[in-house]
């Protein structure tokens, strides 16, 4: 079967090969991503080159077929190391794919769900399981609707096993008790229930940008412990290229460049449960075309919030996430390999080795090297170690979430 | 409505909101602040030395003046025990340095500080308005930027000086840390986010004792985590007078963007800049093959990381593409390499070259139909390797450093018969003679 594989590769890059110098003069630059590209219907598939192409991607007129050929090959070629014949059969591997309802996590569900069938019609079996959580995070309005997306998905892909979990389920679900003692102390916090103090967490918190912050990052974690609990091995999230470099610029911006590595690089990550993007090598823009070509039932399935508040910059509820999403729809449309570049040149940085032991975050969870906790402590900040002692005492957050969650100083 | 107290002192009415942390204070405690942190910036990490003769790359603009208005106060202050001097470049803009010049000038005079200019011509026997005339105004940054990168070592071996600080902000450095995240340079970006870079004399087989080496001077930016708008409220409150302009010639795409980027993100967090300041520094430490990149957080002067032909921030450091097209130009080479990858067509073929640097040469094999294509390894950060120019001596990763090829080229289409006062007979030999000259110079004798 390997072998059919690779010949078929092998045909496939003859193919591009034998193309290549017919490159045209133009580079069409598509404004609106989604929408077909008229010009193109003019032009053979560049590929197939039997069929008019409906699109053009990364100046190549693609047919509907070939297109889907392009998505599905960029996302399963990152997921070499789950193929049939790495698989135990006495063992069937388990992936958990956090699904949101948005563009890229659909999806993914969806080329996950044609793959593992195309395993098993091959060999009778796949190469590993998957298992799909919802985690519903407070202040979605569409709150009311995921029962019906969830059970719609349930009906479209019934060969996975489905979860539903909601975000304060994280003050349950980790094991230790360093994010209770985050929230603020009040009066009966002994014996708040979960979703109170989630509440009361975010209550305290002052500005929009740290409010987002917190909530990604304790879904973040309850992702990550719902993937341990249900006995996966690693966590297939659905970020696009676009959204890494997203993330990249962001996380920078939020006095996170010590974790980016962890948080960008497919493999190990310091949870203990590998992180793989199998997405990242596709734009978000080429899977807003896909999901419009493909139709029902990936159109079906998704929930994404009403196109990112036009609202102006002034505002105050503008996050740094926002910002970065922004920017690079903007870059996304007009550069899009500046995109890749970024999550490209950030995938060259190289994880310090954190050992068990290393001190953590108690937000985030990353390994802290040297225990630097705090905004004090460095160059950049005008206050002597004194208070970096006085810190010691309450929880240990890093620098960034330090910025998010302030400790009163005692 | 009564004024708010100052939230330092509670006794004066709080005058100015802090842009760093949006705190209300008064005049006096905003000063103090201000000063300290810089004050706190140089001590912990051990900036300066005592008996040391320092020159402040001066321009007239806010950042260095600024930078010279506080070095003199705190030298004053905490006894730092250092000498200080003004070092300017006239790039030869006219309209643009000589109003500027005209400020540094006066703030020598109030500052009681020994002044220096230099200019391009002196330099390098060009003005940035000949250049101009004669390459026009596409690319005419090329050769400023790495004019003036190399002006202000050269100046400093000129004065004997061993340690030139500059006016690069907080502000400065985030910009570049996105800038080069944004073009994909880790390298860059782990050198330029360290509070010290060098040029030092350890990369230099040759003479690291010859005292006007321009090889050998330390660069460094005391106001790294001070902010720009804090910088112009001090100015504007102590009542310092700079110019402040912006070069006549051009802009350029990815600097533009990055600094559009950090002013929207100063507006949701002010923090913002500062966090920037930090990923970078963080993410200096995980650049592969860098080791020495601490980003000055390890409170050591001696981490000094080489700084040749680096931009640091403001004008001049393009790399020669007029302004909106430097940003589409990258993408189509991205995408163009991006597609050669795919298509395996690029084959990578390393040998060692004469002086034992590595050499790449990149090749495209004709595109045969259904020619098998050879399997390409995946390629390593580039490591520069920094020797010595052979022409004027300075640190460059080239046989012949930018400078003199820039010159080379300069020279070569310089007018045979033009006619002008002071004209040097031998532009080709200009930047030898005056690395001979430099060489003659004694210590101090500026």
């Amino acid at each position: 079967m390997a072998w059919r594989c690779t010949l078929h590769l092998r045909n496939h890059l003859n193919a591009l090969i034998t193309h290549f110098h017919l490159q045209p003069r133009f580079t069409f630059h598509n404004k609106m991503p989604g929408k077909h590209v008229d010009q193109a219907l003019e032009q053979p598939c560049r590929r197939c080159k039997d069929v008019s192409a409906v699109l053009v991607v990364r100046s190549e007129p693609l047919c509907r077929e070939c297109f889907f050929k392009y998505v599905h090959t960029k996302a399963i070629k990152r997921l070499e190391s789950f193929r049939v014949r790495n698989a135990n059969p006495n063992h069937q591997r388990t992936l958990l794919l956090p699904l949101s309802f948005g563009v890229s996590s659909v999806s993914l569900l969806h080329i996950l769900d044609r793959q593992l069938k195309t395993q098993m019609s091959k060999t009778g079996r796949t190469g590993f399981a998957i298992h799909v959580v919802h985690i519903q995070i407070p202040g979605d309005e569409s709150i009311i609707t995921v029962d019906e997306l969830l059970s719609k998905a349930k009906e479209a892909y019934p060969d996975f096993k489905y979860t539903s979990l909601a975000l304060h389920d994280v003050f349950r679900l980790t094991s230790d008790a360093t994010l209770n003692d985050l929230c603020p102390k009040t009066n009966h916090s002994e014996t708040a229930s979960p979703p109170e103090k989630l509440a009361a967490l975010i209550n305290s918190l002052t500005s929009a940008t740290a409010r987002a912050d917190v909530l990604s990052t304790l879904s973040t974690r309850l992702t990550v412990e719902h993937a341990k609990t249900s006995g996966c091995e690693g966590i297939l999230w659905g970020d696009t290229t676009t959204k890494l470099a997203e993330k990249t610029l962001s996380e920078t911006a939020k006095g996170r460049g010590f974790s980016l590595p962890w948080q960008i690089s497919d493999g190990e990550s310091p949870h203990g449960v590998t992180f793989n993007y199998p997405m990242r090598d596709v734009l978000k823009k080429e899977l807003v075309s896909y999901v419009d070509l493909v139709g029902s039932p990936v159109s079906d399935l998704i929930c994404e919030p009403s196109a990112i508040r036009q609202a102006s910059m002034s505002s105050k509820n503008t996050t740094i996430d926002d910002l970065m999403s922004k920017y690079f729809e903007e870059v996304e449309t007009n550069f899009p390999s500046i995109v890749s570049n970024v999550v490209r040149t950030t995938g060259k940085l190289e994880a310090v080795s954190a050992p068990a032991s290393a001190p953590r975050c108690d937000l985030c969870s990353m390994p802290v090297s040297d225990g630097r906790f705090g905004i004090h402590g460095w160059g950049g900040d005008q206050q002597e170690s004194a208070e970096r002692i006085a810190i010691a005492s309450g929880p240990q957050l890093c620098y960034g979430c330090s910025r998010s969650i302030p400790q009163p100083s005692k | 409505m009564a004024p708010k107290p100052c939230a330092l002192c509670t006794v004066n009415p709080a005058a100015i909101v802090r842009p760093k942390d949006r705190s209300a204070l008064c005049k006096p405690c905003f000063f103090n602040v201000f000063e300290t942190e810089i004050h706190h910036t140089i001590t912990s990490t051990n900036l300066f030395a005592r008996g040391e003769r320092i020159a402040i790359g001066a321009s007239g603009g806010k950042d260095s003046t600024v930078l010279a208005s506080v070095l003199k106060t705190l030298n004053e202050r905490y006894d730092y025990g250092v000498e200080l001097i003004l070092l300017s470049i006239d790039e030869g803009i006219k309209g643009y340095r000589d109003d500027s010049l005209e400020t540094v000038k006066r703030n020598a005079k109030e500052y009681g500080m020994e002044l220096t200019i230099l200019g391009y011509k002196e330099l390098y026997g060009w003005t940035m308005d000949q250049v101009v005339e004669q390459v026009g105004k596409k690319g005419n940054c090329t050769y400023c930027g790495v004019f003036r990168r190399q002006a202000l070592d050269r100046g400093a071996a000129k004065l004997g000086v061993k340690h030139v600080v500059t006016g690069h902000n907080a502000d400065d450095v985030a910009e570049t840390v996105l800038m080069n995240l944004l073009r994909g340079d880790l390298p860059r970006l782990s050198r330029t986010t360290s509070i010290v870079t060098s040029t030092p004399s350890s990369v230099a087989s040759s003479s690291p004792t010859d005292p006007a080496s321009h090889t050998n001077i330390k660069r460094s930016k005391p106001l790294k985590y001070a902010y720009e708008k804090e910088i112009v409220l001090y100015a504007l409150h102590k009542n310092l007078t700079y110019f402040s302009t912006e070069c006549i010639y051009s802009p350029e795409a990815f600097r533009g963007s990055a600094r559009a980027l950090i002013k929207n993100l100063e507006r949701v967090r002010p923090s913002a800049i500062l966090d920037v300041v930090r990923s970078g520094e963080d993410m200096a430490k995980l650049c592969p093959g860098s080791d020495e990149g601490c980003g000055g957080a390890c409170g050591s002067s001696t981490s000094a990381i080489p700084m040749a032909e680096e931009e640091e921030g403001g004008c001049g450091s393009s790399n020669g593409r007029n302004a909106g097209s430097e940003m589409a130009n990258m993408d189509r080479q991205l995408a163009q390499n991006e597609a050669a990858v795919e298509n395996e067509l690029e084959v990578e073929i390393t040998f060692h070259g004469r002086d034992g640097t590595q050499q790449k040469i990149k090749k495209q094999p004709k595109k045969i139909k259904g020619q098998a294509a050879a399997s390409v390894p995946r390629k390593a950060v580039t490591k520069q390797v920094m020797g010595k120019c052979k022409k004027c001596g300075y640190l460059s990763s080239q046989e012949v450093c930018k400078a003199c090829t820039l010159l080379e080229g300069l020279n070569k289409n310089r007018p045979k018969n033009h006619i002008e006062v002071g004209y040097d007979a031998e532009p080709e030999n200009h930047v030898r003679d005056l690395a001979g000259q430099v060489k003659g110079l004694e210590v101090g004798s500026g």
